[in-house]
C-alpha cells in the first residue's frame, strides 16, 4: 500500500467534506453545541417552571371538621395557598386543576386526647405537578405539627423526645460533587458520544460509498492504477475522521458545559468539575477511537451494500438500532462491565466510558474493553474491504452476496 | 507494431447468462476503432474487462502489452478510461479534479502542473476553472471528464458514448480532439457510440458485437461489403438483425 496514494483520497475526502455545510453542521457544530444548549435550556426551562409553579396559588379545601384544629392556620402560613373551610366531594376534587382537600377520619380533638393516631386524608389529583408538589408541601407543615404533638405527648409522661426516635439516622455522603456528576454523565454521556460518532461517520460514509455509486465516480477511481485497500483505507481514515471529530467535539461540549454551568452556578469549579484522572482520559481517547474504527468500518459496509444515496439511508435507521439499544441498555440500573457485557459491541464501550465518568474503573476490564473493541473493529473493517472488492461494487451494481461468499 | 489493446477470445458470464462470447480484436496506436452494437450487446461489459473493472470468465485483455487480469496496474497506468454516466466529485474544482487525479496516476507534481495547464487550454476550461464541478453545464462537464481522463497523458483512451447529451456544437468539439488525440498525438482510441454518422466520419475500423459475440472486425468498407450495403447503417442493421 502506497501511503502517498492513501493520503490524496484522504484529502480529497475530507476536502469535500469541508465544503459540505449540511455535514459541517451534523458533525462539527451540534455536537459542540448540544451540552451548553441542553443544560442552558433546562436550566432556564426548569428555573421558570418552578418559579410558576411556587407562585400559582393552590386552594387548599378544609373539612370543617378540622376548623378548631391549628390545621387551617398552619396550611394557611404558606402564602401560596388559599384556604377555605368546607365540605369537598372526592369525585369532583379529581376534576380541579388547582385545589387540593385535607379531611379527618372521626374526631380530631377525641383521637388525641385519647392518645390514638388521628388519620388525616390529603386528597387531589396528584398525577399534575403543581398539586404533587403542594402536597408535598403540606405534608412537610403537617409533619412539623406532628413532631410537635408527639413531644407534647412525651412531656405529658414525661419522657424525653429522644424517647421516640431510638435511631437517629443521619446520612454521610463520602462522594465528592465530582462524583456525582459522573454518575449522571456516566450513565448519559456515553450514549450521546455513540450518537455522534454514528452520525459523524454514516453520512460521510454514504457519500463516500452509495452516493460515489450513484454517480459513479467510484467506477472512475477503480480505473486507476490505486488498489482496493488504498482506496479502502483513504476513505475509512477520511470517515473515521469526521466520526472522531463529531465524537470530541462533543467531550469538548460536555467538558465546557460543566464548567460553565459549575461557573454559573458560583460553585467551586475545582470541585465540582469531571473527576476524570489523566489515565481515565487516557482510556477514554482509546475507547472512543476505537469505537470510531468500528462504526466507520460498519457504517462503510452497510453503505457499500445501497445502490444509491437514498436506498443507503434506509439503512440508517435499522442501524442506529443497532447502535442505540445497547447504548440504551448500558444505562439501565445495575448494568456493570464483567466479562460477558464486555463481548457485546458498544454495550462495552459504554460501560467502560460510564465507569471513566463514574472514576470507578479498573485496568483488567479496560484491557478487556480494548481487546474486544479492536477485535471488532478489525472485523467491520474486514467487512467493508471484502464488499469493497466485490465486483457489483465497482461497476455500481447491487452487491452480489454470491461474490462475495467467493 | 505491436497492439495497444488487444482482447483475446474475451468472455463474461453473470450466473446463466453470457454477456460477452469469445471477443477478440486489437487496436494499434494511432488507430481509432468503434465499437457497436445494440443495446445489451455487451458493449459496456466488453469495455469494463479492458479497463479491468470486471473480471472476465473467459480470456485475457491487454493495454499497452501488459495484461489487464495479471498486471492491473500497469495496464491501468496506461489506460484512460470513460463511459457517459460517470460524474465528477461534485465539490471540487475541474483544477482540483484533474489534480487529484493526476495524484492518483502519480504524475511527478512539475509535469502535472503543465499537463493541467495543457488541458485547461485545450479543452476551453480556463473560464469555469475554479467553479465546483456541480455548477457545470452537461458539456462543461463532458469536457473536463476526458480532460481527467488524459490528466495521465495515456496510450489507450477508451471512450464509451462520450458525446451522449451534448449539444451538436459540444460533441464536434469533443470529435476533433479525438481525431487529433489518434492521429497527431499516435494515441489508441476505442469509441463506442450509437452515432453511425460519428462512426463514419471518425473511425479506422469498427468492431461489431451482437449478442455477447463479435459480429465484424475491419474496417468499414470491409462491412459494407460483406453485407452489400452502402451505408454503415445499413450495414449494422444487417448484421444485427
Amino acid at each position: 500500500m502506497r501511503t502517498s496514494i492513501i493520503n490524496t483520497i484522504f484529502r480529497k475526502e475530507i476536502l469535500e467534506v469541508l465544503r459540505d455545510k449540511r455535514t459541517l453542521y451534523l458533525v462539527i457544530l451540534l455536537p459542540f453545541f448540544l451540552y451548553p444548549a441542553l443544560f442552558f435550556l433546562i436550566g432556564k426551562v426548569g428555573q421558570s417552571q418552578a418559579g410558576k409553579m411556587q407562585q400559582e396559588k393552590v386552594t387548599v379545601l378544609i373539612d370543617p371538621a378540622l376548623e378548631q384544629t391549628p390545621v387551617p392556620a398552619l396550611i394557611g402560613s404558606d402564602p401560596s395557598f388559599v384556604i377555605k373551610v368546607q365540605a369537598f366531594d372526592s369525585q369532583a376534587l379529581a376534576e380541579e386543576k388547582t385545589t387540593i382537600g385535607i379531611r379527618v377520619d372521626g374526631d380530631y380533638a377525641a383521637g388525641l386526647a385519647a392518645n390514638e393516631s388521628v388519620i388525616l386524608r390529603i386528597a387531589g389529583d396528584f398525577s399534575k405537578d403543581l398539586l404533587d408538589g403542594r402536597k408535598q408541601s403540606i405534608t412537610g407543615l403537617l409533619n412539623k405539627l406532628n413532631q410537635s404533638l408527639l413531644e407534647e405527648r412525651l412531656q405529658g409522661v414525661k419522657l424525653p423526645p429522644t424517647f421516640a426516635q431510638p435511631l437517629l439516622i443521619q446520612e454521610e455522603d463520602l462522594a465528592k460533587p465530582s462524583q456525582h456528576i459522573g454518575k449522571v454523565l456516566g450513565a448519559y454521556a456515553p450514549m450521546l458520544l455513540m450518537l455522534f460518532i454514528f452520525t459523524g461517520c454514516i453520512y460521510i460514509a454514504i457519500d463516500i460509498t452509495a452516493g460515489e455509486k450513484e454517480r459513479r465516480t467510484l467506477q472512475t477511481l477503480f480505473t486507476t492504477p490505486v488498489n482496493v485497500r488504498e482506496i479502502i483505507a483513504g476513505k475509512f481514515l477520511a470517515v473515521a475522521c469526521v466520526g472522531l471529530a463529531s465524537a470530541l467535539m462533543n467531550l469538548f461540549s460536555l467538558v465546557f458545559a460543566v464548567l460553565l454551568q459549575a461557573k454559573i452556578m458560583g460553585g467551586n469549579v475545582s470541585a465540582i468539575s469531571l473527576a476524570i484522572s489523566a489515565q481515565g482520559w487516557v482510556w477514554m481517547i482509546t475507547l472512543i477511537v476505537l469505537s470510531t474504527v468500528f462504526l466507520a468500518a460498519l457504517s462503510m459496509a452497510v453503505s457499500l451494500l445501497a445502490n444509491s444515496y437514498k436506498e443507503s439511508q434506509s439503512y440508517v435507521s435499522p442501524l442506529m438500532m443497532l447502535v442505540l439499544i445497547p447504548a440504551v441498555m448500558a444505562q439501565m440500573p445495575g448494568m456493570e462491565l464483567t466479562m460477558t457485557t464486555a463481548l457485546v459491541p458498544v454495550l462495552n464501550i459504554c460501560l467502560a466510558i460510564g465507569a471513566i465518568f463514574k472514576g470507578a474503573f479498573s485496568l483488567p476490564a479496560m484491557g478487556l474493553v480494548v481487546f474486544f473493541a479492536l477485535l471488532y473493529g478489525l472485523l467491520a473493517l474486514y467487512l467493508a474491504s471484502l464488499i469493497f472488492g466485490n465486483e457489483n461494487v465497482v461497476t455500481g451494481e447491487k452487491v452480489s452476496w454470491k461474490l462475495l461468499k467467493g | 507494431m505491436p497492439a495497444s489493446i488487444e482482447a483475446r477470445n474475451l468472455g463474461k458470464r453473470f450466473g446463466e447468462v453470457h454477456a460477452v462470447q469469445e471477443v477478440s480484436f486489437e487496436v494499434h496506436p494511432g488507430e481509432i476503432v468503434g465499437l457497436l452494437g445494440p443495446n445489451g450487446a455487451g458493449k459496456t461489459t466488453t469495455l469494463r474487462m479492458l479497463a479491468g473493472l470486471l473480471a472476465p470468465t473467459a480470456g485475457e485483455a491487454f493495454i499497452n502489452q501488459h495484461s489487464v487480469q495479471k498486471e492491473p496496474q500497469l495496464a491501468r497506468r496506461a489506460l484512460g478510461f470513460l463511459t457517459g454516466d460517470m460524474d465528477l466529485y461534485r465539490r471540487l474544482t475541474p483544477v482540483e479534479l484533474l489534480a487529484y487525479f493526476g495524484q492518483l496516476y502519480e504524475v511527478p507534481q512539475p509535469e502535472l502542473r503543465r499537463r493541467i495547464d495543457e488541458l485547461v487550454e485545450a479543452f476551453g476550461i480556463g473560464e469555469f476553472k475554479d467553479k465546483h464541478c456541480e455548477k457545470l453545464s452537461t458539456g462543461q462537464k463532458q469536457r473536463v471528464s476526458i480532460a481527467r481522463t488524459l490528466v495521465h497523458d495515456p496510450a489507450v483512451v477508451v471512450l464509451d458514448e462520450p458525446t451522449t447529451g451534448l449539444d451538436i456544437m459540444a460533441s464536434e468539439f469533443i470529435l476533433q480532439f479525438i481525431r487529433r488525440m489518434a492521429k497527431e498525438n499516435g494515441k489508441a482510441v476505442i469509441f463506442s457510440t450509437h452515432h453511425l454518422d460519428e462512426v463514419e466520419r471518425l473511425c479506422d475500423r469498427v468492431v461489431i458485437i451482437h449478442k455477447g459475440r463479435l459480429q465484424h472486425h475491419g474496417d468499414i468498407d470491409s462491412a459494407l461489403a460483406a453485407t452489400n450495403q452502402t451505408r454503415l447503417a445499413d450495414a449494422f442493421f444487417e448484421m444485427v438483425r
